[in-house]
């Protein structure tokens, strides 16, 4: 990229992205809050609290998901078979307890464990053998999707016991189990890309991966830490997914991708790398979210409410564009 | 590095590929099959006691204006437009009913609770739904019936206590007997055919499935099962697969069993489009406008089906009575409008009537 040239440059062209972001972040802010104030007109059940702790419990899956994309995507790659492997994790839940014996909470463990593989798998794929990202989990979207019909023999898994419900229908201090776990996630994943060297290592190679590498960022490492973390993301999503639709299907996740790329992608993360936050990213999903939920509640069909979720896709997109654009014209 | 995962990966390969391949294929679940007597004669049935599930604290809202709202698998096919069709013409005949359809624009379990969730949310009289997954809708409709809400189920059901009634459009071993019987009528009792389905765990697709392959080894022993491939409910997907299976077979396929509305349409293309009408004979389930054209060309000589805009005026009528106090456990029928009086079986099940099967004589008559 351009501006990565000379010393200088590359000073007040991070300045200006760090400007840039908060503008793209302010902007997503006020269009969460807007679209919130339109729609509590619209509806009096909306903005209530059961309803947005019921809505937090069903965006959990995509939301844990969106936060190891968001560094992959800030790298410049991408992983496509996040829902492929939420569905091989679930799978091997199910297969492990019901067909292996193994009791629950290590099923549990082994699933999560697969994901985790499964992240590890791609990092490998992309780091050793140099294909892009995008063919690469292209590849094993299908790979692992395959394994999960083939493991699961094409049968459900059903007759979980009840405890095992919680971490999916049940509540911990009257907020969704999962929440909590997203909660946790999101402030360890914002650590992590905001606060640490490792995070603006992402940024780096997102940047000029050669630069990256000159400079003695061991690039290969890190990518290999982002996709084990999406796989292993994948897993947990899978799990809390299972635990709340009490059942394993192997077609669980199917175009999981898209909404969470979708969700990213509103976020502000550059699809080009070296740009994006987590902070956006949750801005993306909440505001994916709550417009879904809000158009239905306002009597919206589900097939007209796609097409609002992509006019709002594309218009941010643009907007974006033309604010970097702006921006570049200052530097 | 590589290797252990390279090496897992194919072992885990060739133990799907053993199981796919096994004799007995009993679907996604494991109910035993319960196929009828090949001449036809109808089975004994059995008197259940009712094991659906109840509203708490339901409004008594007997004879005043209510809202349904119908949260089909997906919307945008014509098999729930005209079920759609149907719940219209039951609210119309009714008069004190309001019913809307809203559902996920693809047949995703997740989209589809949702959808509810949000329905549950804003506040209507009664859900009605066809499920993607039995087990998975299961939370949402119990939390549907706690709220007071009543559940009807149509064309495909979930766990019966967690939901009060549903509409079975056909028993499965009536649809499995009519579509073996119009295969063979086309085949003979020694073809060779092949499934293009929906998925192998899709409810009703793995249930009829079932039921057919312990009616064709009961009456036709020599009929010989090829293949069975899935194709979600998907257009494109369907042709390619039933494609695939011409091709891969040549002249040991004679016939093509499609399962869903979208797979026979499509199986009936890929041998229009292969030039091998007369050879190989299709037969399925699907919507008359969809078979229309093939049947018309001669390509295509049966489809299966019942009336889904019957199926959909009944879930209404029914929908009413138990509203209104006219449709209680224990009862053995119900009265549905222009369909007279239906029966009641396994204990909280509409039955809607024996299969139907569409021919070139009656195909153009129907509009859906």
């Amino acid at each position: 990229m351009a501006e990565t040239n000379m010393g200088p440059a590359t000073r007040s062209a991070a300045t200006g992205r760090r400007r840039f972001q908060f503008g793209h972040e302010a902007l997503l802010l006020v269009l969460l809050v807007v679209s919130l104030s339109v729609l509590a007109t619209q509806s009096d059940v909306f903005l209530t609290t059961a309803n947005l702790l019921n809505q937090g419990r069903l965006m959990t899956e995509v939301a844990i998901v969106a936060l190891p994309m968001t560094m992959i995507i800030v790298t410049g790659g991408i992983d496509l078979s996040v829902g492929s492997m939420l569905g091989l994790s679930a799978i091997v839940l199910g297969y492990s307890w019901q067909n292996l014996g193994l009791p629950l909470g290590v099923a549990c463990v082994v699933a999560v464990l697969t994901g985790t593989a499964a992240g590890f798998f791609n990092g490998l794929l992309v780091t050793r053998t140099k294909v892009p990202p995008l063919i690469a989990t292209l590849a094993t979207l299908a790979l692992f999707r395959g394994l999960a019909e083939g493991i699961s023999e094409a049968r459900s898994v059903r007759g979980y016991p009840d405890w095992f419900f919680r971490l999916g229908q049940g509540e911990v201090l009257g907020v969704p189990s999962q929440l909590w776990i997203l909660l946790v996630a999101i402030v360890i994943a914002w650590i992590v890309l905001a606060r640490t060297t490792f995070g603006r290592s992402l940024y780096a190679i997102g940047h000029n991966e050669v630069a990256a590498r000159f400079s003695g960022i061991a690039v290969d490492r890190c990518k290999l830490a982002i996709y084990t973390a999406s796989g292993f993301a994948s897993g947990l999503a899978g799990l809390i997914f299972v635990s709340r639709v009490s059942t394993t299907r192997s077609d669980m996740g199917t175009g999981l991708e898209l909404d969470v790329i979708a969700a990213v992608v509103l976020g502000g993360t550059s699809i080009f790398g070296g740009v994006g936050t987590i902070v956006g990213t949750v801005l993306g999903f909440v505001l994916i979210q709550l417009l879904k939920n809000g158009l239905a509640l306002t009597g919206v069909t589900s097939d007209a409410t796609i097409v609002v979720i992509g006019t709002v896709l594309i218009g941010s997109i643009l907007l974006t564009n033309f604010i970097g654009r702006r921006h570049r014209g200052d530097g | 590095m590589l290797k252990p995962v390279a090496l897992a990966t194919g072992s885990l390969l060739l133990t799907s590929a053993v199981a796919l391949a096994q004799d007995r294929w009993d679907g996604a679940d494991d109910l035993p099959v319960n196929p009828l007597a090949c001449d036809g004669a109808a089975a004994a049935m059995e008197p259940t006691p009712y094991n659906g599930g109840q509203p708490t604290g339901a409004p008594d809202l007997s004879g005043q204006q209510i809202t349904i709202v119908d949260v089909p698998k997906l919307v945008g096919i014509g098999y729930f437009a005209a079920t759609t069709l149907g719940m219209q013409q039951a609210a119309e005949e009714l008069g004190n009913v309001d019913v809307s359809t809203d559902g996920p624009t693809e047949a995703n379990i997740d989209d589809q609770i949702t959808v509810i969730d949000n329905y549950i949310t804003q506040g209507v009289n009664a859900v009605l739904y066809a499920a993607n997954d039995p087990v998975a809708i299961a939370p949402v409709l119990r939390t549907a019936l706690e709220r007071g809400i009543h559940v009807v189920g149509y064309d495909a059901d979930a766990e019966p206590d967690a939901r009060e009634w549903f509409i079975n459009q056909a028993q499965f071993n009536g649809i499995a007997k009519a579509m073996i019987d119009s295969i063979v009528a086309e085949i003979g009792e020694d073809g060779s055919f092949a499934i293009v389905t929906s998925t192998f765990t899709t409810p009703n697709q793995a249930r009829w499935i079932a039921e057919m392959q312990a009616y064709a080894a009961q009456c036709y022993p020599a009929l010989e099962w090829l293949e069975t491939v899935e194709a979600q409910e998907d257009n494109i997907l369907s042709f390619n697969q039933a494609n695939t299976l011409i091709n891969k077979y040549g002249d040991d396929l004679q016939g093509l069993l499609g399962m869903t509305s979208v797979a026979t349409p499509a199986s009936a293309e890929a041998v229009t489009q292969a030039g091998l009408c007369g050879e190989v004979a299709v037969v399925g389930l699907a919507t008359p406008n969809a078979m229309a054209p093939y049947v018309n060309d001669g390509c295509v000589e049966s489809v299966v089906l019942w009336n889904p805009v019957d199926l959909g005026y009944a879930a209404v009528h029914v929908t009413r009575a138990l509203v209104d106090g006219d449709l209680e456990p224990g009862d053995t029928s119900v009265e549905a409008g222009r369909l007279g009086t239906l029966q009641i079986i396994n204990g909280s099940e509409v039955l809607l009537g024996a299969p139907f099967i569409y021919t070139a004589d009656n195909i153009n008559d129907f509009d859906f």
